[in-house]
This record gives C-alpha cells, structure tokens and sequence, in this order.
C-alpha cells in the first residue's frame, strides 16, 4: 500500500518560550515490510535538525530554538509503501518451550521484563491466566487471544486515562486508548515471558469508531523464534497488516515518545495535533 | 546566532565571570546598601521628631508621609497600614517583609545572594552577614521601641560599615569587585535622590516658614540622613541654607554620599565592567551615565531649583533605573527557570 | 606517658602497624612507632586539635541534610598515618591499571558491537536491565575512546594481608580532595616524621587531573575551556567540587550558567557567551539533561548530551559509565580481564554470590544470616545487609526482598577488614580501614600514590562512609620499603 502521512504537532505558549531542545520520533522506519520513500520536517520557527539512530533503530531528530517564539510547529510528512498482505509470510507455530531455550531471547531480556510503564505485577500475570482458561498454545496464538482478550473486555474511551497512566492502573480501569491497550497488552505477554515491545506508528483506518482519534496509534510486536517480530494491535483485534505504518519501537511509551523536550519561559502550553493518513498512487498530497 | 566572544586578552578564560555570581554580587551590595540607607532615613527621622515634639499632629503625620513619599511605596504603605505614625513607619520601613525595601527584606535578599556565591566571598564577609540576618531574626517593632530604636539603626550602620570594609581589605580587584562597587554606588546614589526629595514632599504652609526654626531642623535632618551634617560645616561654616544644603548633597565631589561623587565612580566602573576602553562610551549605559556625570559636573543648584528639584531628583532616579537594568541586561542576565512539558497520548 | 600502650589489642585481624602479638612492629611503621613512642600524649593531642581547628576554618566539610539548612560536618581526621612501602604500592598499582583498562574496553563494547554478550561471557540481560545502562548513548563515540578518566576503586585486605578489590567508582568518586587536605595536615602535624619517611607525593593530583581533562579536548583551539559543573551548594560534595576547580584553576559552574546553541556548549560570562570544550562533570547522568534524561531535573543543561553526541564538547567522566560499577557487574570483572587483555586479574575481587544465578540465590537465601548482602545499586553502605551483625527480623526482611527481585543483589563472605592503630579516647585502638586510590585515565593512565584511607571509627563497626561515622587517614607510600 502507498500511504502519506501527515503529522502536524503545534504548541501554543502562554507568554514567550525560548531555548526550546526538543528530540522527535517521527519518521517511519524501512523494514522487511516497509519502506519510507521519503521523509520531511519542517520546523516554525525554522531550525535546522539533526538525526541520528537510537538504540531501537529509531531515528530520532533533534532541533533547538533559542530565541522567543509563542508558537512551535513540528510538521512531518512520510510517504510511506507498506508490503502487501499477500506477500507477508503467515507466523509459524513455536511453542513455549522452544521460545524458552531460543538462543536469542537472553538478547532480548529487557522486552519481558519490568519496564517504566509496564511494571510486572502479579495482577498482570492473574489477567494473562484468566484469558489463556482455555490451555496453552504456541507463542503467536497466545498473543493472539490475549490481545482478543483486550479488546473484547476493555472499553475504549478518549479521556479516561492520562498519557502517565501505566498498564496495571489501565488494567484495574479496564478502559483507555491504544497507548493503554498496548501497555496491557504488553503485560499480558511479558508476564508469561513472551518478549513483546511497544510499536508507535500510524494505521490507515477505513472505519472510524466514533469519536476515535486520528492520532498516532499504538500496538505491540511479539517475538517469535525463526520469524522474527510479529505485530498485533489490540485496539482493532487484529495482526498489524500493509495498513500500519510503524514509525518507532521500543520498551513502552517512554522509549517512543513523538516529541519531547525543555523549553524555558512561558509558563504553560497547550497543544494540538493532526494527524492524516492518506491512501496515495504514490505522489506526494499537498498537506 | 551571534559568535561566540572573544574575550578581552586582559581576561584569562580562567578568571572569567559568571553572569550569575555577577548578578548575586551586584545585587548583595545593593541589598545592604539599601538596609543600611533605610536604617539611617529612620533614624534620623525618629529622632528628629523627639526634637519636636511641639509639633501637632497634622504635621507630624505629613512628616511622616513625606518619608513614605520618598521611598516611593506609598501604595503598598496604604495597602497595609491605616495611617502614617512613626510607629506604623517603623513597622513597614524595618520589620515587614510584605515591603521589599524593608531592612529586614533587604538584608534577607543580601545573605541570599551571598550564600549562592559564598566560595566567591571571604568567610568574614559571609560571617558578618549572617551575623545581620541573625540579629535582626531576633528583633521585632516593640523590641525596638522598649529597647531605644538608636541601637538597633546603630547594628545596622555598623554591619553595613564592617562588611564594606571588610570587602575592601579582603575581596581582590577583579571584575567582582567592580560589580560589587558598581551596585553600591548605584543603590546610594537613588537614595540620596530619595532623602533630598523627602523635604520636598514636606509641605510648608506658609512661605514665611521658609527659613524658620522647623525648616532649617528639616534641612539638618536630610543632612543627617545622608551622615552629611559634619562634611557640610566643614565645607560652609555658615548656618544651614537650604538651597546650600542641597548643593552640597547633589554636586559635592568629595563628599562620599553626594550625587556627583557617587555618578563618577558609577561611570567609572561601568566602564570597566562593559570593557570600554575608547574615550567616547558605546553602549546605552555608559553614554547616559556620561551625560549624567556631565550634568552634575556643570549645572548649577540655581538651575535646578528652577526646572524643579523635585523633577531634577526624579529624572536622575529614572536615569539610575535605566542604566542599572541595562548592565543586567547584557551582562547578568540568566534565564527564569525551566518549564516542564505535556504530551500527547495515542 | 605515650600512646603505644603495651596492652595494643591486634586481635584476630590483620593490623597495619603490629604483628599479631601487638606488639612488634612492621618494619615500614617502625620510625612512627619511635615517634609515638617518644611523643607525649599532650604533645599529640595538642597537634591534634590544631590540625581539627584548621579543618574547620578552611571549611574542609562535607554536609549532612537532615533539615532544609543542612549541618556542616568536618570529616573526621585521624593523625596516624597509614604506611605503604612501595614494592606493594607496585602490585596494587599494576593491578589498579590493569583493572581500569579492562573495564574502559568494556564500556566501549557495551556501547558499540557488544561482543562481550554475544559472546556470552556476561549475561545480556543483566546489562540490558542494569539501572545505569544508557540507551541513549548508544553507537556514539568518546574522546579517544576513553569513558572513565576518573576513577575510585576501593581496596581492603583479608586476614592475612592480601588486598582485594571491593568495588568500582566510576562515575563522580568524590574523596580526592580530602586526601590533598589529609596531607596538608600531616605534613604540617608531623614535619620531621614525614620528611624522614620519604613519602610519595600527592600534591600532583590537581596538575595530572587537569591534564587528563585537557587531553579530551577537541580540536577547536590551543588553549581549552575546562570547566567543572557542580549541582551547587546543597550538594553534600560541594566543598571537594570548589577545592578541585581552585586546584586546576579552572571555572566552577552549575547547570544554569551553561547554554547549547548548535551543538556547542557556552558559559554565560559578563564578557557574552564562552564556549566550553570539557566538563569534568559532578553530576549523575540522571540529572544532565532534562531533554534526555530526567526531565523533572533543574540540574542540567537541556542539549548537554545533543553536543556531546556531536563531540563539541567532552564529559569527564562520560555518559554511561555507571554500567560498569554496578554491583552485580562486579563479579564479572575477572572474567572481563580476561576477555579484553588476555591476563589474569593481578588484584582479586572478594569472592561473590550472585542472586541472579540460582545455585547461588539458593545459598545465599539458606545462609543470609552469614553473608553480607548488598543491593546492585545502592551507594554509601546503604541497602547493605551485615548478616552477623544483623537481627533475625532485619535478615528476613533482606531475604524476602532477595527473593523478590534476585537481579538486584549479591552476596559475600564477610572479610576480616584489616585494622590500623586509630586514636580513641587517649589511646591506639584498632580500627577496621579501607583504601581508596584514585586512577586517572589520559594519555597515560596514572594512579595517585596513596589516596584516601577512611576508617570506621566507631569500635567494631565496618562501616567507613563519612555520612554514617567513618573517618580517615593520610595514606603514605614510600619511596623505598621502609
């Protein structure tokens, strides 16, 4: 699929803010199912960034304005081409066990076990139990069903939770938006020591709920021994598919962040975002 | 983006100042400065009115007001206390921390400073500020009045003196000292402007007071105020004339505390501290102390008396403001704290 | 009447000064035992509380804040010296070396290709999950490749003499400048003594340092901007951070005074903006940038590690190094060595169980009340379990959280810390000692002969750290072996 992707982060200030040092997460990765034909950011006032590659792979870019300013405006457009469904290769059958004794997974221990916003809590594991009742399977099946599991017994309600909330908070909720989702999701895996990371990227969605966000979406990625990571988005129920566009992975929320900073000044800002995902035949859209 | 800068070859990177050890050094001496000037004006004024205890009620309070006047809070005096009596003076001008300008601020805001940069300054320096902040922790109006008010103006003064001369035989001639210098002189030469005005926001009824027993007693205690009484019957044997009196406190040039005095060695310093070497000043600053030292250097007390000296007095208060907050501006200036920052969900 | 009493109880420890009968003396502390001996105890204590009095007026404190205004505390100084003769200074220097090489190799690993973990000689979880792992210096490169410029490694001795490492400082070690005050005291205290001894000098600390910190600076100019950033004075280490700076004569400045434009790093001056080629930075990596790290912080400097990566600027010590100290990463060092140099470890560490592995979780969970436990990350004695001394409800509590969280502790033996002569209540009593060198990392690697002996002062207690009752001594390596 050909998809561009508008994101456009504008921060209004109370007063005047300068020496603004800001690092932002926006640009779509090129992976084995994607690529980014091409990336652009604009900055108002104009500064001049620098990138540079994090220890996930994300390429993070990083700008700074010293002088007064009551506006910054962060605008990112991708073109992105997603590999057809068709084309993807289907997860094979690992079971537990195998997963268990995989000579990668030690490389991988920070993804199954305790993090920032997913602390491992045995209310996590009782949650992970209850949804697997119906007996163990192999890895991607389980992550599977406790994705459905979300989906099916969470509500998805804008408001609920804040951008600090954490996965047992959300979990004693039982409501929230994709970021809490995945964050649950995440525990859910990881406490059965199924590594899983927290993806931040975009999904072209056909079908709206109401009162969905267009934002930046959240879901999780699952390691599989002889596959590689497999996404699955608990928000919608499904494998990530040529809709999905991932921009940044990482542990949880923390290590994704789209922008963050310091700035000096004014005393509050608030802030807005857009965010349009567009089908394309590969031009670029006009903003 | 301006370069960055070349530093004057006279200045070795490793004696380089800080803006923010300059901004607490200037601001520590204009804080005690400032204490030890508020301390004298009450003094003086207390004691002033124990000469007079004749004096009705009516002027008594004016008086009063008159000091309030001078100090330029009189709004924030009216905010807080009904009227104007030499103890509700007493209150607001030594002990209320609701008025920056109080002693006990003053000196509070001076130990402050000092403790941020108190690797910069000697022990004893430090010592006898904090001594200050100590005793007058300890000190409240009543205490002040059952106790004799002259002692406690007397610990003020004396610590005032101890620390400046205390700076002298032990700071180095750096660029710190030069800021230091540079806020003091700064400091006392608005409150000189400030005792000279008080007499003019005193009222005479009557033109024949002019001249008579309370006015020259009023012209005795401006003197008084400014520790000018001895220095100006040195230099004018004759009785107190108030236009003379005046003279001296604006345009005597060895006097310590006159406007002149106090201008030349603002121009001095500052152009030190704004490295100025030509003959003919550059920045703001420099250019508008240059023409107040000019002033001050060929005007004549009839001059001002003319224009008024009471506009005279506030121009100059305005010119002391602007070049003050210039130096700030381009050589202090730190930026306010950091803000922290929200984020978007997804 | 002297201070050597005959009655010196050297007990079952190794003592610096005497044998085990208490009463022949080492052949390197025999010129002070003559001096003691000779000295009368008013004499001593005379010399004593001059040197206490100087202390307090030259304001060598460290500060306690238990309330907002925070007490000023002279570290306790103890006149006795502790005497090295050199042919043991030369192993322990070899091996301090030794140690601080292998473990910068290991830093840039870590931080590049990480073969170390592919290679499975350290596990790659405990990396991953180590606090001070910092993910965001990733892939960048250091100032000639150098990550620990300064470094504290502390060092005790068993029961029978032989030094062992205890653990690793290799992010701000503070104590340096007690050691140049320690020996301003005693070369005042005891002139002709010291004199007579031929002691190797520390007075070069402040040159070799500045030095170090030169050697990082990039290729921008001939004559560098070094300066050293303090958190300020309520940081309980301010003392040593200005004593430092006057040393090298270098700026002392605090987060605020700096700025980033482009990448590059400027101190706000009366003069303008004055860029800044090298912090010795006394800041955690927590607290350096509140764009990249913490950013709750008013410590630090926002685009601090932005310059950094671009290598307009250079941080001693840098960013990450705290990986390497962790507690539980210890216990790889030898294997690390090994894996970098090839060598055996000259300087042995204390033998240590690790929580992580089960057999030795299962031992040390049966045997909590004999070991000494400590959390991996825990600095100044604190999150420490001394099972013998301990009460059965204090080694439960220990247990239950070892249980919990295994990643997070080890366990040792506990060592018979040797004792040195100390002077408590008019008289020698022996007092459990470590040792502190301090090694500097620039074109040469340089260790300071001698550094910081603190001392526990109070009787029995193993504990030296000056925020829980320790004090110190003037460390004396000779120029020969006696």
């Amino acid at each position: 699929m050909h998809l561009s992707i508008l994101h456009r982060t504008t921060f209004t200030y109370a007063g005047k803010a300068h020496d603004s040092f800001n690092e932002v997460r926006l640009r779509p990765i090129d992976d084995a199912f994607q690529k980014c034909v091409s990336f652009d950011l604009r900055l108002e006032p104009t500064a001049t960034p620098q990138d540079y590659s994090d220890f996930y792979g994300n390429t993070i870019h990083y700008f700074d304005i010293a002088e007064g300013h009551t506006k910054l405006i962060v605008e990112a457009q991708s073109l992105v081409e997603t590999t057809p469904n068709d084309d993807r290769p289907s997860v094979p059958s690992v079971s537990s066990s195998d997963l268990e004794h995989s000579a990668e997974r030690e490389m991988f221990a920070e993804f199954y076990t305790s993090s920032h916003y997913v602390p491992l809590e045995v209310e996590l594991w009782r949650e992970a139990q209850d949804a697997l009742c119906d007996g163990r399977a192999d890895v991607w099946n389980e992550v599977c069903r406790l994705g459905r599991h979300i989906y099916r017994t969470f509500a998805y309600k804008p408001k609920t939770t804040g951008v600090s909330t954490r996965a047992n908070d959300a979990l004693k909720l039982r409501m929230g938006v994709c970021q809490d989702f995945a964050h649950v999701h995440l525990g859910l895996c990881r406490s059965l020591g199924i590594p899983a990371r927290y993806v931040s990227g975009y999904f072209f969605n056909t079908t709206r709920r109401p009162r969905e966000i267009e934002a930046s979406h959240a879901w999780i990625e699952a390691y599989v021994p002889g596959f590689g990571w497999a996404a699955f988005d608990p928000t919608h129920d499904r494998p990530a598919d040529d809709r999905y566009v991932k921009v940044a992975v990482g542990r949880d929320y923390a290590d994704i962040r789209p922008i963050n900073g310091t700035y000096r000044g004014a005393p509050t800002r608030s802030l807005k975002v857009d965010v349009k995902v567009r089908q394309t035949n590969g031009r670029l859209v006009p903003a | 983006m301006p370069p960055a800068t070349k530093l004057p070859p006279s200045r070795p990177q490793a004696n380089v100042m800080l803006s923010r050890v300059a901004h607490s050094l200037y601001w520590m001496s204009r804080y005690i400065e400032r204490a030890e000037n508020i301390a004298r004006l009450l003094e003086v004024n207390l004691q002033f009115l124990l000469d007079f205890q004749g004096l009705n009620d009516a002027s008594l309070k004016d008086h009063w007001d008159s000091i309030i006047l001078s100090t330029g809070e009189e709004k924030l005096f009216a905010e807080h206390y009904k009227t104007a009596t030499s103890r509700t003076v007493t209150e607001f001008l030594a002990f209320d921390l609701r008025n920056p300008g109080s002693i006990l601020a003053c000196v509070f805001a001076a130990r402050e400073n000092a403790r941020m940069i108190r690797d910069q300054i000697s022990a004893e320096m430090w010592e006898t500020i904090n001594e200050l902040h100590l005793y007058l922790k300890s000190q409240n109006t009543t205490d002040v009045w059952a106790g004799g008010p002259h002692e406690f103006f007397a610990r003020i003064k004396q610590a005032s003196h101890l620390f400046q001369g205390l700076t002298g035989a032990t700071y180095s001639r750096s660029e710190g000292w030069e800021f230091i210098q540079f806020g003091k002189y700064i400091e006392r030469a608005d409150k000189t402007t400030r005792i000279l005005d008080v007499k003019y926001h005193i009222l005479l009824p009557n033109a024949s007071d002019v001249g008579g027993a309370v006015d020259t007693a009023q012209w005795q205690a401006v003197l008084r105020s400014a520790s000018a009484l001895e220095a100006y019957r040195r230099a004018h044997v004759s009785a107190i004339l108030p236009w003379k009196a005046a003279e001296f406190l604006i345009f005597s040039d060895s006097f310590p505390r006159s406007l002149h005095y106090c201008v030349a060695q603002i121009d001095d310093f500052l152009r030190r501290i704004l490295s100025e070497t030509g003959a003919r000043p550059k920045s703001d600053a420099a250019r508008a102390a240059r023409r107040l030292l000019a002033d001050l250097q060929s005007l004549s007390i009839a001059e001002i008396i003319d224009q008024g000296l009471h506009e005279f007095l506030q121009q100059v208060q305005t010119t002391l403001d602007t070049i003050g907050e210039e130096v700030v501006q381009t050589t202090m200036f730190y930026p306010a704290e950091s803000s922290a920052e929200e984020q978007q969900q997804q | 009447m002297s201070l050597i009493s005959t009655n010196y109880d050297a007990g079952s420890f190794f003592d610096e000064m005497f044998e085990p009968d208490g009463k022949t003396v080492r052949p390197h502390y025999r010129r002070l035992a003559e001096r003691l001996t000779t000295l009368p105890a008013a004499d001593f204590n005379q010399r004593r509380a001059a040197v206490d009095l100087a202390f307090l007026r030259r304001g060598v404190t460290f500060t306690v804040y238990n309330d907002s205004e925070g007490t000023e505390r002279i570290f306790p100084f103890d006149l006795i010296p502790r005497i090295i003769p050199s042919r043991e200074w030369a192993k322990l220097e070899a091996g301090l070396i030794q140690r601080i090489t292998a473990l910068n190799l290991f830093l840039h690993d870590l931080y590049h290709g990480q073969k170390i973990l592919k290679d499975k000689i350290v596990p790659a979880a405990l990396i991953l999950g180590a606090k001070h792992f910092r993910r965001e210096f990733m892939n960048f490169n250091v100032p000639r490749d150098i990550y620990v410029h300064i470094c504290g490694t502390d060092l005790i001795r068993d029961h029978a003499g032989n030094y062992l490492v205890l653990e690793d400082n290799l992010r701000c070690p503070s104590g340096a400048s007690y050691m140049l005050e320690n020996r301003v005291a005693m070369r005042r205290a005891f002139p002709n003594l010291f004199s007579s001894y031929g002691v190797r000098p520390v007075e070069t600390y402040g040159d070799a340092l500045l030095k170090s910190l030169l050697y990082l600076a990039p290729d921008r100019t001939d004559k560098p901007n070094v300066v050293l950033l303090t958190p300020g004075v309520y940081n309980s280490a301010y003392f040593e951070h200005t004593f430092l700076a006057r040393q090298m004569g270098i700026p002392i400045v605090e987060g605020r005074d700096l700025v980033v434009r482009d990448s590059k790093v400027y101190m706000r001056t009366t003069a303008g903006l004055v860029q800044v080629d090298v912090i010795y930075r006394r800041i955690d990596d927590d607290f350096l940038d509140p764009t990249v790290f913490r950013a709750d912080s008013m410590l630090g400097v926002p685009g601090l590690v932005g310059a950094a990566r671009a290598g307009h600027v250079a941080l001693a010590n840098s960013i990450g190094t705290g990986v390497a100290d962790d507690k539980v990463i210890y216990a790889y060092v030898p294997k690390i060595i090994k894996y970098y140099l090839g060598e055996e470890p000259i300087l042995a560490n204390v033998n240590t169980y690790l929580a992580a592995e089960p057999l030795d979780r299962k031992y040390i969970l049966e045997n909590i009340s004999k070991l000494v436990v400590k959390s991996a990350n825990e600095a100044g004695g604190y999150g420490m379990l001394i099972g013998p001394a301990s009460t059965k409800a204090e080694c439960e509590s220990f247990r239950a959280q070892v249980a919990a969280n295994p990643r997070n502790f080890i366990a040792q033996d506990p060592i018979a810390l040797s004792r040195s002569p100390t002077y408590c209540d008019g008289e020698l009593q022996g007092r459990h000692i470590d040792l502190r060198p301090y090694i500097l990392y620039g074109k040469k690697i340089t260790v300071t002969p001698g550094g910081l002996t603190r001392v526990a002062l109070r009787k029995g207690s193993l504990v030296v750290n000056s925020s829980q009752g320790g004090g110190s001594k003037d460390t004396w390596v000779l120029q020969g072996d006696e």
